[in-house]
Order: structure tokens, then C-alpha cells, then sequence
């Protein structure tokens, strides 16, 4: 299907790559259908984006915490991911969102409310953790993990 | 906004799964005892709002260009 989108205008996706937010994205229960993009072309950083597929202007850039935290664990109920559908272990991506302030060396990560991906069944919700905060800075990570890539 | 009056004790139900409670008023504060499916979250609303407002701050890509440079 092709969609509509702010950054890459229209892009071509499998259908059967949507991932499903039952609940929607926390303060936007309206938006389930998402899919995952990142730019081929260019370096960036691992850094992908959760595209809606209902809003074109919704797409959140996205980063899997461990790039930048790597001791990220955070404490969660078995039963919050229920409506998952069956997964093993390594189903499951992790992903958090991404801030990107005009100011760049003031980018964070949401650690509290990852987005969790169930990579068999397509669905996915977005939780709320204890003991990690909304804004991680990452701006000098970033730069670090450049340099050693490089 | 459905607008309900409610006694110490009595509770309303929702959606045949979702039960709420109030357990106990004091002053200003009321003690609401929430049931519902272990996989139904239940937030405080100030905790909720915080991450809407993160999620829609993440959707803000004000910084995006000057981000391509970092990377």
C-alpha cells in the first residue's frame, strides 16, 4: 500500500508490515497503525520512524534504547504485554521515542514509556515503567557512538 | 464527561470490566480502589498527560535538520 508521509512523502509498504496499536499511542488512542521506516541512503544514527499510517503528519523517530543505554531493563508485568499475543523473548522489540529540540545537544529519550513490538503478531503498546525517566539526554552518546563507528 | 455522584462505598462499573470504588473521603481527598484486567492499564492522569505531552513533543522535528548534521 502506499502512504502518505512528512519526511519521506509517499512511501510503498506491506501491508502486512502495519504494526497495530490496539490502545493506540499514549494521549493519541485514535492512532493504531504504524509502520517502521528508515532512510537507506543515509547514516542515521539507528535511528528509524514509527509512521502513522492514518495521520501523515504523526511519525515519531525512534531508537532501540540499548544503542544508548545499554543496562536499559526496566520491570515489567507479564500480563501488560498479554494483549501482545503469544511471543518468545526475542519477538519482542523495544523501541523508545526519540526529542528532538531545535537545540540538539538537548535530545532525549522517553525511557518511561517505551513502545513495545511484538514482531510475530504485528501488535504493539506503548507502557509506562518505574525508575526511568521521560527525558534521557543522548546527544553526547550519540556523538560518542559516531566517533567509534567511525 | 459523564458526571456522577457517588457515596463512600459505592462504585461504578464500566465497560462489564472495569470497576471503581471509592473507598474512603477525607477533606479533599478521595481514595478510589480501582478493579480491572491485569492487562488494563490504569494511570494517574498527571503521569498520563506527562507522556502525551512527551509523545507529542517527539512528533515536534524542529531540531531535524540540524540533527542530519550530527549524524
Amino acid at each position: 500500500m502506499i502512504i502518505n508521509t512528512r519526511l519521506f512523502n509517499e512511501v510503498t509498504v506491506d501491508e502486512d508490515k502495519t504494526i497495530v496499536f490496539d490502545c493506540g499511542i499514549i494521549g493519541f488512542p485514535e492512532l493504531q497503525r504504524f509502520v517502521l521506516i528508515h532512510d537507506e541512503e543515509k547514516s542515521d544514527g539507528g535511528i528509524r520512524w514509527l509512521q502513522s499510517v492514518e495521520e501523515p503528519q504523526f511519525a515519531l523517530p525512534v531508537i532501540d534504547p540499548l544503542a544508548v543505554k545499554p543496562d536499559y531493563n526496566p520491570q515489567v508485568e507479564d500480563e501488560m504485554l498479554k494483549r501482545l499475543g503469544k511471543f518468545e523473548e526475542d519477538d519482542l522489540l523495544v523501541l523508545t521515542t526519540i526529542t528532538v529540540p531545535s537545540d540538539i545537544t538537548k535530545m532525549t529519550i522517553n525511557l518511561k514509556a517505551p513502545l513495545v513490538i511484538n514482531s510475530t503478531t504485528r501488535k504493539a503498546c506503548q507502557i509506562i515503567v518505574e525508575d526511568y525517566e521521560i527525558k534521557f539526554p543522548i546527544y553526547e552518546i550519540l556523538k560518542k557512538n559516531k566517533k567509534e563507528g567511525e | 464527561m459523564l458526571a456522577l455522584s457517588r457515596k463512600k462505598n459505592e462504585a461504578i462499573v464500566i465497560n462489564n470490566n472495569v470497576e471503581i470504588t471509592v473507598l474512603e473521603v477525607k477533606g479533599e481527598q478521595v481514595k478510589l480502589g480501582i478493579s480491572a484486567p491485569k492487562e488494563v492499564p490504569v494511570y494517574r492522569k498527571e503521569v498520563y498527560v506527562q507522556i502525551q505531552e512527551a509523545n507529542k513533543a517527539a512528533n515536534d522535528i524542529s531540531g531535524l535538520e540540524a540533527l542530519k548534521g550530527l549524524l
